[in-house]
């Protein structure tokens, strides 16, 4: 059968040849990438990559690194800009002497990833494109016993439509230190693939924020991977609501006793777009707790999906593992999927789980009408409360007039006709 | 004057007639009571008067303040000073008390001519209110409904139609689940809010309530029509033989 559209793996080969000839660990990676996901690979079969296989584009390159973007970076933040994937020292912040930033090779991607074992890991195409084709690979390390008074910023913007990009950073969390991270994705690319890798080391703490807010056009394949050691503290709040396909992915490996990872996400969809959190947390270690909270919106033809997987093995006992899904369809033609995943090999823990889907109440809508308030106001209050409860339980003080104002500017978009 | 009058209505649900014929007119300063047995269609015809979807008549007319009642939506209505405390109100998670008031409240001191209240002369205004309800400051940061009891949601509709100061109050079953005090706080709101510019039509099984608001008519549905009506002596004559002789006699 004749292929529509070029192998994207024979475009990645051609890319690492012509820009990385001579390191043998990107091909590593590049070998593992064939072709993308298909529908009959069970982890893919709610988001299908068929339109982006059938676009043409090929990993962007940049040649000068003295480009400085126009965004303004906020003072309330150190900023660290990266642009279409690649850092901008220019237009970043000087980081406190806490903040240690390195650049890292294929052979350290290779290395940080050892322990891993599971195939929907291994076999991710943001692993295996973005481990062979990444240009920067960014590790930020705050040192042990710090506690970061300012959160860091990263703005990951750019401009290039006919290009993927692979934004790749380490950020790890040392020793009895904490740090606030908020993460913007505004991007306009064709494919933005990136990779990070999250370590949390013994009583380190992190509060880390993620708008996925890419151009309308724009594919999203988010992978993050976490390990969390004993005493570690992970919370992990997604703003889901740009792209025209975005897959917020993680895999959380909690490594160490009474280590917590807190995974929630909002996602709020119109028009064609389709939005896709996809969690997974591996419970190795007794006395561990994780949440996984999702509340989408719907609207038009939009479709959303969550997909949580909580895996405990034998000896996680006293594991406390929550997960719920809700799902507000605005439209009959909006469609939410929800697919929860239980391994338990332990007896003597909490798992939750549970998922509902369905439209505004009208009871609770005409409670509103009769005293006053008309119907579009109304919708907004109650939209507003479906999302309130998520955003105040997983959002720090720091970010949430932030998050409050983005979100709402999000919802007020997919109401819009 | 008259505030409201309905004439001849028709309505069913599922293809069960429910109201088959009702008239009825309320003047300003009037308190009329409806009773009548349960599923006799009450909390039907408040529905109808406050707008709710698939309430649609079959025939019939309602006048409200001199306006066709029908032409207006749900929240025209209550715009224009029709109220209805729910027999039973819903509960809205996330969506605070002092917000969904002030809201609520800024939307007809528009229609009034008044003035928008900022946050702080809401809070205000919404205390002094709440405190003549026993309500306490506490329960107004909650989310609407959520927690109360069944006793607070009934004070908390009282305290809606006092900030609303509509000009015809339907107050379906507000004294069900309500103890002797709870009755008395309610009666006493709504006593103190009735006079010659508005009118209340209160909706009840029993006739303890009409010991505390006194009626100046009261009217007996059953079998989808206005079987009787008379004055405060009528419910009297209910509570001593029950619905039985007047639903029979028919
Ligand atoms: N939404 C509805 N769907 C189906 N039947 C209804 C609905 N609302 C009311 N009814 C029926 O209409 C009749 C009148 O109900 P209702 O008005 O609640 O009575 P009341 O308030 O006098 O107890 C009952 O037979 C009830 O079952
Ligand atoms: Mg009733």
């Amino acid at each position: 059968m004749q292929r529509k559209y070029d192998d994207f793996s024979e475009v990645i080969k051609k890319h690492v040849n012509e820009n990385y000839l001579e390191d043998d660990y990107r091909k590593f990676f590049l070998k593992k990438f064939s072709d993308w996901p298909s529908p009959t690979n069970e982890t893919w079969r709610l988001s299908r990559l068929g339109k982006l296989a059938r676009k043409k584009f090929i990993p962007y390159v940049s040649s000068s690194k003295k480009i400085k973007n126009s965004s303004i970076t906020n003072n309330a933040y150190y900023s660290l800009v990266f642009i279409n994937g690649i850092f901008s020292k220019v237009s970043s912040d000087i980081l406190p002497e806490e903040i240690e930033i390195s650049f890292l090779s294929a052979k350290d991607l290779i290395t940080n990833l050892n322990e891993i074992n599971n195939k929907s890991v291994l076999t991710h195409p943001t692993l295996n494109i973005t481990g062979s084709c990444f240009q920067d690979f960014i590790k930020l390390k705050i040192k042990r016993n710090c506690q970061i008074d300012k959160p860091l910023e990263l703005l990951q913007t750019g401009n290039c439509p006919n290009n993927s990009i692979h934004p790749l950073i380490l950020i790890e969390v040392e020793e009895n230190s904490n740090v606030k991270i908020l993460e913007k994705f505004e991007t306009n690319s064709a494919l933005n693939a990136p990779l990070q890798i999250l370590k949390l080391q013994k009583n380190s703490k992190l509060e880390f924020i993620k708008f996925h807010n890419d151009d309308i056009e724009t594919t999203n394949l988010s992978l993050l991977i976490s390990f969390l050691k004993e005493d570690a503290n992970c919370n992990i709040f997604n703003l889901i609501n740009g792209g025209a396909f975005t897959r917020s992915e993680t895999h959380s490996y909690l490594k160490g006793e009474n280590s917590s990872m807190n995974l929630n996400c909002v996602y709020l969809s119109t028009g064609f777009q389709h939005h896709d959190f996809t969690s997974s947390i591996y419970h190795d270690y007794p006395n561990c707790n994780s949440s996984q909270k999702v509340r989408g919106v719907l609207n038009k033809n939009s479709t959303g999906v969550f997909q949580g997987k909580i895996r405990v093995e034998k000896k996680a006992q006293k594991t406390n593992a929550q997960q719920m899904s809700k799902a507000l369809i605005l439209s009959d033609k909006a469609l939410s999927n929800s697919k929860p995943e239980l391994e338990i090999y332990a007896d003597d823990v909490i798992c939750s789980h549970g998922a509902t889907v369905g439209e505004l109440d009208e009871d609770q809508l005409f409670y509103f009408l009769s005293r006053g308030i008309d119907k579009q106001k109304a919708r907004l209050m109650l939209i507003e409360a479906f999302l309130s409860e998520i955003i105040e339980e997983s959002v720090d003080k720091i970010f949430m007039n932030e998050v409050v104002t983005e979100t709402e500017i999000a919802f007020k978009k997919i109401l819009e006709n | 004057m008259s505030i409201l009058n309905i004439k001849d209505i028709h309505l069913s649900i599922e293809e069960k007639p429910i109201l088959k014929g009702v008239s009825l007119n309320v003047n300003l300063g009037e308190v009329h009571a409806i009773m009548g047995p349960n599923g006799s269609g009450k909390s039907t015809l408040s529905y109808i008067l406050s707008g709710k979807e698939g309430y649609d008549l079959s025939s019939g007319e309602i006048n409200f303040d001199n306006k066709d009642l029908l032409e207006l939506s749900a929240n025209e209505r209550s715009n224009q000073g029709l109220f209805l405390a729910f027999q039973y109100p819903v509960e809205l998670p996330g969506v605070s008390s002092m917000n969904f008031l002030r809201e609520a409240v800024n939307i007809r001191r528009k229609v009034l001519g008044k003035k928008e209240l900022n946050h702080l002369e809401f809070v205000k205004e919404a205390r002094r209110l709440a405190s003549s309800m026993f309500i306490k400051d506490e329960m107004l940061k909650r989310s609407v409904n959520v927690g109360f009891s069944g006793g607070e949601k009934k004070r908390f509709e009282i305290l809606q139609m006092m900030l609303l100061e509509p000009k015809l109050a339907i107050l379906d079953e507000t004294d069900s689940g309500l103890d002797v005090d709870a009755l008395k706080i309610v009666s006493n709101g709504v006593n103190n809010y009735k006079g010659k510019d508005n009118a209340v039509i209160v909706i009840t099984h029993y006739q303890r309530l009409l010991d505390y608001i006194v009626p100046d008519y009261v009217h007996i549905l059953a079998d989808g029509v206005i079987k009787k009506s008379g004055g405060p002596e009528l419910a009297k004559i209910i509570e001593k033989n029950g619905y039985a002789g007047i639903v029979d006699a028919a």
